[in-house]
């Protein structure tokens, strides 16, 4: 009786946690998208359906805690460590952003009242200017410093004045004036506004560099030395982190800046969560079929054909038959290793991974061999007709119906996992194939089923990209998309129900990821770097050990309740899984 | 009947010794990473991430023999810059391996997973690094000035000689990636059998819990597997980038790092076995290029490894599980099974299996013919839709025909012992009839090289008659000739 209550009372408390943080998470989202201001979003067409599915991200965090709780934290540390690694990358890729002040076109003129002397073979005269390029990569030999001679008498005031070339360019300049012998009469790094002021248009920043109202001392010849300042280590530093700092602005706020972002990363968690789903499916019964890519590949193809062959169906009775078929296609794409694996014992991972490359130059030879229009001046099928595309519930976004399709899915796939018989023995083989066989279940038919059920997942996967995403099909639909759903799986650990959580958290990523390399030129590839630390963390079990037993050691006792979602193992073994539950 | 110029082009293309060299060429990079994945198979700890591993380090070699002599010394001299690219390429590769051993043996990460991890990271920080460097997401050509592996040039006197004149063409002017891969195989294959080290391996990979019990030091074999893995996938990846090439290209290893993993399966578990497997895939990857000079969709012919890959993969999954039935009845039956009659079956099955292999190449050629854009259209000539289609009939039925002797064998592999002897031996005999009839006629057309006008028949009656000569002779020698007499004895039939 006293266990139960508390146990009553740790899940309440569990609950009111996951409820207020879902709320944030909303609030943040809605708010950063439309500004915080109440008019901006009434303005915004379709602004109901973008509450929704923002109160739908709002459900997963729900989810995501009351599924994993303990295990929620390691999920989160853990991206979080791995995006502090990818900041470190970013900061080293970031390095030379100082070296902008280095590199550049400059002019150095020289003004003077006096006469010009009457000298041959100077290389700049009174009122003449001189142009250069510093640090050109382009030139053979980089120009790194230039000097220019020129001649001139006793009492005569110069002026002389370097600077960019044009007002994009960022160097900074340094000027001296030697004599004769090489010894430095003056010498200038930067100028004061006031002189910026008062030699418009040629000084346009304090990098600039100006020597004025300089009177020679005698008659003779003078060298202008110009060239750009020396970075100091503290210049180079702070470069490298705001530009790192502004990357990664764009990386972790970005997707969440307008609402056509906003859809980026909505349509792209639809994928991810669908993959996702497909792969938990067969991660449950530790098949490690990584053959979601093949499947999509042909959901995208079937899809795609059927809806441009039968464009005059209407609207209701097209897209559930295409979304049918691409299941049914990914069905048959999966069983085929499912077979090979469960009859013959074949390896699962080699042969999903040689069919997906067979299913994607399948895909790529009837796209161009049969759907590609005659006249098109790339390889693409014609646009879907409107009866083929999904509709739009935010107008002009491609975030579409898609959204109930995948909810269902994720409540499908809960079902068939935690309430029916093949579930069952999907997860008792994961638990312990020998086991389950002892048992009576029929293994070989279940692993083949297993990875034919994820594969309709996938195939459902590749209709959406068709269908809801492109709206026709393009080469390279997807570019190793399987193995983000695994990174999805992962951290959701392999729950459905937690699926949801994870896409959106690393279609945030991805997008972000995107706009970072838009916004401050940061290659998109940082996310998948990050992506593999995010793997390589959460399959350490030797790290949750360590954690485990520290607690264990502070507490005494293991607390089972909480500790029953943080097996830490992958998948999930059974009997602490069902502990959460009973 | 084989009169047109485009076949005889793509028949002497086939047999000719530029063709077997650009085989030992393609094979470079999967037998390297190959005996990478022997090893760590062999130890039980499979590396996934062969194909990361490749990447990284053929970008590796790429950069370093480009910048060596501004990053290390400018002493360096050009020669030396291919071998220092090599060294740093090599050496990232077991550092990529060490990583994989880190987590896999000391934090327990799961093996897969941790392999998955290891190809995302080689594919994506290498085209990152990349794009740092070069400003070009898709390749370093033109920014980097990378060098290739010398080649190695046989004496000349060789050339001169008749037979061996056909050899040099094949072994001359051969990157010295080419020459390490091989000597690689003898190099693994003593270092497996005939080192305490390689006996250890063995050991830890067949039982862990028993060479543990014996003292072998279980965690330091696997690290030392998974790092010699790491070197055999660095070696490969400094082919693909410095063997023929002199650039790195975004995921350049197109899945030759997973195609790796398979290989070790059909060679059987020994690194001469793994050799030939490898030389295989050389085959099916360079006739596919040939191929691809054809008008075809080039996609067609792509497919054909990968094909092979997942065939290979079922011979492996049914010989193992042959040989698991046979120690089942090993148990049974005690004393009276017969090892030499169910090594027979089990050389036979592979044979058989090997076969229906190349039917379905086959079928696939034959495919591709039918779906060519603008007809079978090639070598200046074109042809006519007839004959397209009745070379690709041909192909096609002799596949068809294939499939259908071989495949009782192939779903009964292990129910052999039960048949009337006449039927193995005559499936057998009649598919590598069928099979080697066709090399020697078109070995025969391709040596002739003036068409075939003179001696049509001659040469078909000659092809066939070898084509069964060495059909039965491939028959006895695998055990054909034991299975007839001594079929009685096997254990199955007893029971």
């Amino acid at each position: 009786m006293k266990l139960n209550s508390r146990l009553l009372s740790s899940r309440i408390v569990l609950l009111i946690v996951s409820l207020a943080l879902g709320l944030v998470v909303m609030f943040a989202v809605t708010s950063r998208m439309f500004d915080g201001s109440l008019d901006t979003m009434k303005d915004t067409p379709d602004y109901t359906s973008v509450l929704l599915v923002n109160g739908l991200i709002a459900g997963s965090v729900v989810l995501f805690v009351l599924e994993l709780r303990m295990d929620a934290v390691r999920v989160v540390l853990t991206v979080i460590v791995a995006l502090l690694f990818g900041y470190l990358v970013t900061a080293i890729f970031n390095l030379d952003s100082a070296q902008r002040f280095t590199r550049g076109e400059f002019k150095v003129s020289l003004a003077s009242d006096a006469a010009v002397p009457d000298v041959e073979d100077m290389d700049i005269q009174y009122g003449r200017a001189r142009a250069g390029d510093f640090n050109n990569d382009d030139q053979p030999e980089p120009l790194e410093e230039d000097r220019y001679r020129f001649a001139g008498s006793e009492g005569d005031e110069i002026t002389i004045l370097a600077f960019a070339a044009r007002a994009n360019v960022e160097v900074d300049l340094q000027v001296a004036l030697l004599d004769a012998d090489g010894n430095e009469l003056a010498k200038s790094t930067e100028v004061t506004q006031e002189q910026i002021d008062a030699y418009k248009p040629d000084l346009k920043s304090t990098k600039d560099a100006a020597i004025t109202n300089y009177t020679l001392p005698a008659d003779g010849l003078y060298t202008i030395h110009v060239k750009p300042e020396d970075l100091s280590q503290s210049q180079i530093i702070k470069e490298m982190l705001s530009k790192t700092r502004v990357a990664y602005e764009a990386f972790l706020l970005g997707p969440v800046d307008r609402v056509l972002r906003w859809s980026f990363w909505i349509q792209d968690a639809l994928t991810l969560i669908l993959l996702g789903l497909s792969i938990a499916i067969v991660f449950r019964a530790e098949q490690f079929s990584l053959g979601a890519e093949g499947q999509l590949y042909f959901g995208a193809l079937v899809s795609g054909v059927i809806v441009l062959s039968f464009g005059d169906v209407p609207k209701t009775l097209l897209v559930p038959i295409a979304l049918l078929s691409a299941g049914t296609a990914g069905f048959l794409w999966g069983l085929l290793p499912g077979a090979l694996k469960a009859y013959l014992g074949a390896n699962e991972l080699v042969s999903t991974l040689m069919l997906n490359t067979i299913a994607t130059r399948f895909y790529e030879m009837v796209l161009t061999f049969q759907l590609q229009p005659p006249d098109a001046g790339y390889t693409a099928s014609d646009w879907f007709p409107s009866s083929g595309q999904l509709t739009p519930i935010v107008e002009g976004t491609q975030v579409t119906i898609a959204v109930y399709v995948v909810i269902a899915v994720v409540i499908l796939t809960w079902l068939l996992i935690r309430r029916t018989p093949i579930g069952y023995e999907i997860r008792m083989i994961g638990a312990n194939i020998k086991f389950a066989d002892y048992g009576g279940i029929n293994t070989k038919r279940t692993i083949m089923l297993a990875m034919a059920i994820s594969g309709i997942v996938a195939g459902l996967a590749g209709a959406h990209l068709g269908m809801g995403i492109h709206r026709k099909l393009i080469l390279n639909i997807s570019i190793g998309l399987a193995f983000e759903g695994v990174v999805v799986a992962l951290l959701a650990r392999n729950n459905p129900l937690v699926v949801p959580f994870a896409g959106l958290l690393y279609a945030y990523l991805r997008t972000g990821a995107r706009f970072m390399e838009s916004d401050a030129n940061v290659s998109f590839e940082v996310v998948r770097i990050i992506q593999s630390i995010i793997i390589l963390l959460i399959t350490a079990q030797a790290l949750v050990t360590i954690f485990r037993r520290r607690r264990i050691r502070r507490r005494g006792t293991l607390d089972l309740d909480l500790e029953a979602g943080a097996n830490g193992g992958l998948p999930p073994s059974l009997p602490a899984e069902e502990g959460a539950h009973v | 009947m084989f009169d047109d110029m485009l076949f005889q082009n793509v028949v002497d293309g086939i047999f000719s010794a530029a063709f077997l060299a650009s085989m030992l060429r393609v094979t470079t990079p999967i037998l390297l990473p190959s005996l990478g994945a022997l090893i760590s198979d062999r130890a039980g700890v499979i590396n996934i991430g062969l194909e990361g591993t490749m990447l990284a380090s053929a970008f590796t070699g790429v950069v370093f023999s480009a910048k060596a002599t501004e990053w290390i010394s400018p002493a360096i001299s050009d020669p030396m810059l291919p071998w220092v690219g090599l060294l740093m390429g090599v050496l990232v590769g077991l550092l990529m391996a060490l990583l994989l051993a880190f987590f896999h043996l000391q934090l327990k990460a799961n093996l897969i997973l941790s392999g998955i991890a290891l190809n995302i990271l080689g594919s994506s920080a290498t085209v990152a690094i990349m794009y740092e460097l070069t400003g070009d997401r898709g390749n370093t050509k033109g920014n980097l000035a990378s060098f290739k592996m010398p080649f190695v040039q046989l004496p000349e006197f060789l050339a001169d000689i008749p037979i061996l004149s056909f050899f040099f063409k094949i072994f001359d002017n051969q990157s010295v990636m080419t020459w390490i891969a091989f000597f690689s195989v003898a190099f693994v294959w003593w270092f497996m059998y005939r080192t305490p080290v390689g006996t250890h391996l063995r050991a830890v990979g067949e039982n862990p819990d028993a060479a543990a019990s014996v003292g072998i030091r279980v965690q330091r074999i696997r690290y030392l597997a998974l790092l010699m893995s790491g070197v055999f996938a660095g070696l490969g990846g400094i082919h693909m980038s410095m063997g023929y090439l002199a650039f790195f290209q975004k995921d350049m290893t197109s899945g030759r790092g997973f195609i790796a993993l398979a290989t070790p399966y059909l060679g059987g578990g020994n690194p001469i076995g793994t050799g030939f497997a490898s030389l295989i895939f050389g085959f099916f990857d360079a006739i596919s290029t040939r191929i691809g000079s054809l008008e075809i969709p080039s996609q067609l012919p792509q497919m054909v490894p990968f094909v092979a890959t997942v065939m290979a993969l079922v011979i492996y999954a049914l010989q193992s599980q042959l040989t698991s039935r046979v120690r089942t009845l090993r148990s049974a039956e005690g004393e009276e099974f017969d090892v030499n009659f169910w090594g027979s079956i089990r050389r036979l099955s592979v044979l058989h299996m090997f076969l229906a292999m190349l039917a379905i190449i086959g079928i696939i050629i034959a495919v591709s013919m039918f779906s060519a854009p603008d007809g079978f259209k090639g070598a200046g000539e074109n042809l006519s839709t007839g004959k397209v289609v009745s070379h690709g009939v041909a192909i096609a039925l002799v596949s068809l025909a294939l499939i259908v002797i071989n495949l009782p064998f192939m779903l009964n592999v292990e129910r052999i012992g039960h048949w009337r002897w006449w039927y193995s031996a005559g499936a057998s005999v009649l598919s590598l009839w069928i099979y080697l009839s066709v090399f020697f006629i078109l070995f025969l057309i391709a040596i002739d090289g003036q068409g075939v006008e003179m001696a049509d028949t001659l040469i078909i009656v000659l092809g066939l008659a070898l084509g069964l000569i060495s059909g039965a002779l491939i028959w006895l020698r695998l055990g054909g000739q034991y299975l007839t007499h001594n079929h009685h004895l096997a254990a199955v039939a007893a029971a």
